[in-house]
């Protein structure tokens, strides 16, 4: 089973993408900001993490490039309810980057490409 | 005219399959060196000063500890492009390289580069055009820094103009990420840089040809790097690049049948590769923030035109089409070689079917594979006019969103590559 590790600070987000993607078969832990994101990385060891942009004191672009540095194939999925954060090149060190909606489609569907990605 | 009595004619046999002569001036008799940037040319007397007066302030601003030197290696230039490069005023010592006359491509010229950085036991090896217009001291530090940390090759990351390098857009990134797996927008970018360990391994490879020794180059290192080694990063320039302008036809009459060509006869050695790979990843990102996002110059654009070349040419390559294509695709053709000029769209799904029906004739080489590429600019002139008719009011940021759908349509598409490839 696949473990998701959702890090936003809306707790309604949170607890939404929990049941959805519980109800998908994933396993799914979450943060409400960065704080010791890496330390839950390494000791949860997630298979991908979606990640929010704004929170409070916490950049989700900045978070992204600490991810990158030390876990460099780790899926990361960046989910905002902003989409001009796309310009920022930071954004470009994302697996997929989709905007926030009450529709989870295109969430599952970039999730699921994170997940199946492969290059030898 | 060039020179010839102060250069040096000099052998090279060293790396596999290559046996090209090559003649050098090199005045400071320069033996080692560090870091190496090299710039390519042919008729670039003019335009080549600029490049290496950059080159060079970057180079004395932000590695004044590190050994350099900035080799021009040229195609036997009749305009006397040596001449223009050795006199720039500069820090940096200079070497000056060239194929033997009659001997053209930038692939020749920058395999002269490989055999030399080598020589030279270069830690980073930088290329830029000789036709940069924008190039900035901080160019050189964003390329070579990332070889002084852990990366081996740099590819760059610039704003160019949506209609600049149509190309680029519409096969060779889509095209490369769907096969290989990583994300490299400017895979043909001209700018880029690399360790001597990638240098190495450029002189090992034996895949070669003319497309290769051409415009394919470019197209070829990136290839090579992201299959051979990992530790790739794309740096942001901080400037658009601004080159020679030229209009999208004269773009694909330069690049098209080299870039296209040299791909699909990567495609071919390299399938044990991609045919694992699945879907694609980001390729990170250094130097962001740098510099203001300035505007890119227009690039001319003529629609009618387009759509006119399309369909005339499309017409006139029927019947090859109709030994490549399969009959669905075939047909859907046919549809959109009826939309009129006004309102025209070529879906990126049967697009990007035709490419891999083309790769797949390539790889079957029942058709010469020269006429096979050329037949099909047509359909590129067609792509082009969709891509122009569908980004008209987009802004940079939408025509990533485009390009990106565009790619995922590729990844998505490549079941079908993989089952008519066998």
């Amino acid at each position: 089973m696949h473990k998701i590790l959702i890090v936003d600070d809306e707790e309604g987000i949170r607890m939404l993408y929990s049941m959805e993607l519980q109800d998908e078969g994933y396993d799914v832990i979450t943060l409400p900001d960065g704080n010791g994101l890496l330390e839950v990385i390494e000791k949860e060891n997630p298979d991908c993490v979606i990640m929010d942009i704004k929170m409070k004191e916490f950049s989700g672009l900045d978070l992204l490039q600490q991810v990158r540095k030390r876990h460099y194939n780790l899926p990361v999925i960046l989910n905002s309810a902003y989409s001009s954060f796309k310009v920022d090149l930071k954004s470009v060190a994302a697996d997929y980057y989709v905007v926030k909606s009450s529709d989870l489609t295109e969430l599952k569907e970039k999730l699921r490409l994170a997940l199946e990605s492969r290059i030898p | 005219m060039l020179q010839s009595t102060s250069l040096t004619p000099v052998a090279k046999i060293q790396g596999k399959g290559f046996n090209m002569r090559f003649v050098e001036d090199n005045p400071n008799g320069i033996r080692s060196a560090e870091i190496v940037v090299g710039i390519p040319s042919l008729n670039e007397a003019d335009l080549i000063s600029f490049p290496t007066q950059q080159a060079d302030r970057g180079l004395t601003k932000y590695y004044p500890e590190k050994s350099a030197v900035i080799v021009n290696v040229d195609n036997h230039s009749p305009d006397d492009t040596h001449r223009s490069f050795m006199s720039t005023a500069t820090e940096t010592p200079k070497i000056y390289i060239s194929t033997e006359e009659g001997v053209t491509g930038k692939g020749n010229n920058l395999r002269n580069l490989f055999q030399k950085a080598l020589e030279l036991e270069a830690k980073a090896v930088l290329v830029i055009d000789a036709d940069l217009q924008s190039i900035a001291p901080m160019w050189i530090r964003n390329l070579a820094e990332p070889l002084f940390d852990e990366y081996d090759f740099v590819a760059p990351l610039y704003i160019r103009h949506k209609y600049d390098v149509t190309v680029t857009n519409s096969i060779a990134y889509p095209l490369t990420r769907a096969l290989y797996g990583r994300r490299v927008r400017q895979p043909i970018g001209g700018d880029v840089a690399f360790s001597g360990r990638v240098a190495r391994s450029f002189v090992d490879c034996d895949i070669w040809n003319e497309a290769i020794a051409h415009f394919g180059i470019d197209v070829w290192m990136t290839t090579n790097a992201v299959r051979k080694h990992g530790s790739i990063i794309q740096s942001f320039m901080g400037r658009p690049k601004v080159h020679k302008l030229r209009d999208i036809d004269s773009q694909v009459g330069m690049l098209f049948e080299d870039v296209v060509g040299t791909m699909f006869e990567l495609m071919v050695n390299f399938d044990s590769f991609w045919k694992d790979v699945r879907w694609s990843r980001p390729t990170a990102v250094f130097g962001f923030g740098l510099g203001d996002m300035e505007v890119p110059p227009p690039v001319n654009v003529n629609t009618h035109q387009l759509w006119e070349k399309f369909v005339t040419g499309a017409r006139q390559k029927w019947e090859l089409y109709s030994a490549v294509l399969e009959t669905e695709d075939l047909n859907k053709l046919e549809e959109v070689m009826d939309i009129p000029a006004m309102g025209f769209e070529f879906p990126s799904g049967l697009w990007a079917k035709l490419i891999y029906d083309f790769a797949i004739a390539y790889r079957q080489a029942s058709i010469d594979r020269g006429e096979l590429i050329r037949s099909m600019i047509p359909l590129h002139y067609g792509k082009t006019l969709s891509f122009v008719i569908e980004t008209e009011a987009m802004n940079n940021q939408q025509v990533e969103e485009f390009i990106e759908d565009q790619c995922l349509q590729f990844e998505k598409t490549k079941p079908y590559l993989l089952e008519r490839w066998g």
